[in-house]
């Protein structure tokens, strides 16, 4: 995957030192980011991190504690929600029930002089966009719940918003339909290059939708980057733990140069890693070592590494049909690793005690310190 | 069939609540001054009796007018009492809810009398007028249960969706929040009316030398030659009363039929 | 950048809230908290013989408490009113068990439509026809003495008892909904995991479900006892005048005797002891009520 985004992008968003209090509880502690014009943003983190407060933030709905948000360099203290340059697409949809497809798409039209119509026309041409040509005189209660999406999609698109703003527009789909509408989302975004901004809790989400992420902990942002340096380069292992499955190891440092770290690992030995490789993260005291699953490759009878190899024994096998995790306790360390390898025709599933070798590389590790 | 023993007794609760009201139309029907049995023959002449009652028509005329600003002041208050409730949080919440609320536990004669006071004490001759203050005050919490049962099944972020596609938060009111609980307002105004139009206290009390419907009532009541005329005139109220709910809950249904939602029974 | 102190409140959501709730509350206060305040006062004050007398003091009470005719209505009020709670609970218990177990789910609706048309018809008459029913020539001694069970008709109007089955009938459907609320917000599996630990149905409702439905129950006697004591129509109709409660004791003070401080004390005396009564009652039953609401 690519970095899609050019960083000379202008700004379209920018949160200044943002502030939240709902009450004592201090939602949003000092956000300050910027969303570039035409992207695909997404704001990922567990449940009650304050995505949904922040996406708020942007539509008016909330208003912050101290600190600013502008929308294309305008500060918006003083705009309401009905004057922003940006529409909603509601987790609930909020489809009003009682009205038409149409209807609820052309809505926002109600105050545009075009005659009606042109606005019928617009309404249409809407509907089109987002797969529901014909389907303007139904009831809009009468909808599924991918329809309704996309009812909600059109509804506020139709405006021509200089921003999008999704909150969790996909939880209420049952797994095929939701994988079906990301890619159009996808698609849509590319095509009308709107600035669009994502709130979801699925990493995987995330990951596969947009061009960078801002992954919030607690009511901060811990790391805002693009997918593969947020997969590649968590800046702590919370981020790391939670975008994906990450292997830790403790780890002690030997030696420290402006070129490399050198780490001496139980269960893997010394090794070196180059500053690139260390995490941002400055909390001192122990030193971890992190690596994916899948940088780590279990080694058959008569194979041979690359580059490094470690023994250790099967503790437990898990079997997904095009994939087999392993856990796997490497000699000298007493918590199992996970590896991930794919199944190919003609190699057998090895069995839980089985002593194996594994394949790593000092490249594909991060340090925490 | 499942526990014939409570069904027997539901049948016979039935009976126990509508005896009194099955009562009706056979003596106001029946050609004897006296309300006993045996029944003596089939007759219509107290119902004429009751449509040439001069008394009775300034009596009803003056409830329809208590009852009809009643469904639309006590609607109205309801309105904004049950929005507070459901969609904000305030400080001191309950205790204002529980003031507004009370009049539906306390006594009517308490709340009657409490008012005789004050607006005697204040000077205010009692009037329709006055009937119509006292009954506001004992339909609104009616109102505000109706009301809140319609308000807090309404999706808040229906009206910000309106909102964010740029309508003033009044015209968010209009478009999209009336509509929606307005199956909610006309079972309020339904009850608040029916509430009013039956209330005999706070009229008692209040209404000075103005007749209702039920003042007028209690007072032929002690005379045992109006009271085949009463049961005329109770056979007329029962069937106004169920044509009424009928309506409500038809109502009801359509306003449920229309948006999708689901149907979690009505009244109270 | 940040907002005047004028707009943060005009957007805080307290604020807003008094807001929108002030008009009722205005009301309220105007029309109901203000009133009760002002017969409080009056019930301080010493009647004059054409106006009230605006000087504290406590003689009205002395001379309500100390007065046997009050002290016999009270006691019949309060002894009237219970008796007329217990019977419409204990009918309505199972009625409203009734509608939330047995009858089927699309039923239900119909069942409660049945149970509140009588509520919405005139209460006046509703109340007559129970004298018309309970009367010496009334539709009881009718059928009793119709069918030769009994050869002098009884007497059964101007009595205790009369007076208590109309009332449980006026308030049947006030007791009904509660407890059928409170039945239907119970979650079915609770009752399926008490059979399924080896309860008997007997044991299970003992168990389970009473105790899950005690609010509505409490709830139902609240709105029944509260009310009832009041009650001015039923002692007047089917009391005859002989069995007067408080209700037609302080419209005596108020309106034909015209001493409006000794009726306030009497009503402010009896809603004290009503107070006092649901007081002590729902203290007994606390440890039904606490818990999510
Ligand atoms: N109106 C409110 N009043 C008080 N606290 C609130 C309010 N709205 C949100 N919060 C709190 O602020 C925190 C952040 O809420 P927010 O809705 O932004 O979370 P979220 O990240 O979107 O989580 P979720 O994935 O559950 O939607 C939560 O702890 C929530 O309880
Ligand atoms: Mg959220």
């Amino acid at each position: 995957m690519t970095i899609k985004t050019a960083s000379d992008r202008p700004t379209m968003i920018e949160f200044r030192e943002v502030q939240k209090y709902y009450g004592d509880y201090h939602a949003l502690r000092g956000i300050s980011a910027e969303i570039r014009a035409g992207e695909f943003f997404s704001l990922l983190g567990p449940s009650g991190c304050g995505k949904t407060t922040l996406l708020r933030t942007i539509a008016g709905f909330e208003d912050i504690s101290s600190g600013a948000v502008l929308i294309d360099g305008k500060d918006m203290s003083n705009v309401p929600a009905n004057k922003r340059p940006t529409n909603m697409v509601f987790q609930s949809y909020a489809i009003f029930p009682h009205l038409t497809v149409a209807e609820n798409v052309g809505f926002g039209l109600r105050r545009d002089p075009r005659s009606s119509a042109e606005k019928a026309r617009a309404v249409e041409e809407a509907l089109e966009l987002v797969g529901l040509k014909g389907y303007g005189p139904r009831a809009a209660h009468a909808m599924s719940g991918g329809q309704r999406q996309r009812v909600a999609l059109a509804r506020a698109l139709i405006l021509k918003p200089k921003v999008l703003l999704l909150d969790e527009p996909m939880s209420a789909l049952d797994k095929k339909i939701r994988e079906q509408m990301q890619v159009e989302l996808i698609k849509l975004q590319r095509e009308l290059g709107i600035t669009f901004v994502l709130v979801t809790h699925d990493q995987e989400e995330a990951l596969v939708m947009s061009d960078r992420i801002a992954v919030m902990f607690d009511g901060e942002i811990a790391q805002l980057a693009d997918p593969e340096t947020l997969y590649r380069h968590p800046n702590s292992r919370r981020v790391a733990n939670f975008i994906g499955v990450m292997n830790f190891l403790p780890a002690r440092v030997t030696a420290e140069s402006d070129s490399h770290v050198a780490l001496e690992v139980p269960g893997l030995g010394p090794l070196e890693v180059t500053p690139d490789q260390v995490a941002a993260q400055t909390s001192g005291g122990e030193a971890t070592v992190g690596f994916r699953p899948e940088t780590l490759t279990l080694l058959y009878e008569g194979q041979t590494a690359s580059d490094r190899e470690a023994p250790g024994v099967i503790d437990e096998v898990v079997y997904y049909g095009d994939m087999t995790y392993y856990d796997i306790r490497l000699d000298g360390v007493s918590a199992p690793v996970r590896i991930s390898m794919r199944n190919v025709f003609g190699r057998p599933v090895l069995d839980v005690g089985s002593r194996i070798r594994v394949a790593w590389s000092p490249g594909a590790l991060v340090l925490f310190r | 069939m499942k526990s014939p023993g409570l069904r027997l007794f539901a049948f016979a609760y039935l009976i126990f609540l509508y005896a009194p009201i099955v009562l009706l139309p056979i003596f106001a029907f029946n050609s004897g001054t006296i309300i006993a049995f045996p029944l003596k023959g089939f007759t219509l002449h107290w119902f004429d009796q009751l449509f040439s009652n001069a008394t009775l028509g300034q009596a009803l005329r003056n409830s329809l007018i208590i009852a009809v600003s009643t469904a639309i002041f006590a609607t109205t208050l309801g309105i904004f009492a049950a929005r507070a409730s459901t969609r904000y949080r305030f400080p001191g919440k309950p205790g204002i809810m529980g003031l507004i609320m009370l009049p539906l536990v306390l006594p009517e004669i308490i709340v009657a009398v409490s008012l005789l006071i004050v607006l005697l004490g204040i000077g205010v001759p009692l009037s329709i007028f006055t009937v119509i203050l006292g009954h506001v005050l004992a339909a609104t919490p009616y109102a505000i249960a109706v009301l809140n049962a319609a308000f807090s099944s309404l999706d808040k972020s229906l009206e910000e969706a309106a909102y964010d596609l740029g309508e003033t938060k009044w015209s968010t009111f209009r478009l999209i929040t009336l509509p929606l609980v307005l199956p909610g307002i006309v079972s309020s105004m339904l009850m608040a009316f029916t509430i009013s139009l039956d209330e005999f206290i706070i009229a008692f009390f209040l209404a000075g030398e103005q007749v209702t419907l039920p003042t007028y009532i209690f007072s032929q009541l002690r005379f045992p030659k109006q009271i085949p005329m009463i049961m005329a005139l109770g056979t007329c109220l029962v069937i106004a009363s169920i044509v009424l709910l009928t309506i409500a809950e038809y109502a009801r249904r359509r306003g449920i039929a229309k948006t999708g939602a689901k149907d979690t029974g009505g009244f109270l | 950048m940040s907002a005047s102190p004028w707009k943060r409140l005009k957007q805080s959501e307290a604020f807003n809230g008094y807001v929108m709730v002030s008009p009722t509350l205005i009301y309220a206060i105007l029309m109901l908290a203000a009133p009760l305040g002002m017969i409080v006062a009056y019930s301080f004050f010493k009647d004059g013989y054409l106006e009230v007398i605006h000087e504290f003091t406590f003689e009205n009470y002395i001379q309500a408490w100390t007065d046997p005719i009050f002290q016999a209505i009270l006691f019949r009020s309060v002894l009237v009113s219970m008796l007329v709670t217990l019977v419409t609970v204990v009918l309505a218990f199972p009625i409203a068990y009734f509608i939330s177990f047995v009858v089927p789910a699309q039923k239900k609706s119909l069942w409660l439509f049945l149970i509140t048309i009588p509520f919405w018809t005139s209460y006046l008459i509703r109340v007559f026809q129970w004298k018309v029913i309970l009367n010496y020539n009334g539709v009881i001694n009718s059928i009793l003495t119709g069918l030769g069970i009994v050869d002098q008709p009884l007497q059964m109007l101007n009595s205790v008892g009369a007076i208590t089955v109309t009332l449980a009938h006026a308030y049947a459907p006030f007791a009904i909904l509660p407890i059928f609320v409170s039945l239907e917000k119970i979650d079915r599996s609770f009752l399926e995991a008490g059979r399924d630990l080896g309860e008997s149905p007997f044991m299970t409702f003992w168990r389970v479900t009473l105790p899950l439905a005690m609010p509505g129950v409490v709830g139902a006697v609240m709105i029944v006892f509260i009310p009832t004591i009041g009650d001015y129509v039923t002692p007047e109709l089917i009391g005859g005048g002989k069995l007067p409660m408080v209700a037609n004791m302080i419209q005596q003070n108020m309106l034909k005797i015209d001493n409006k401080p000794l009726g306030s004390a009497i009503a402010v005396s009896s809603m004290l002891v009503v107070a006092v009564i649901a007081l002590v009652f729902l203290f007994l039953n606390r440890r039904f009520l606490r818990g999510p609401k």
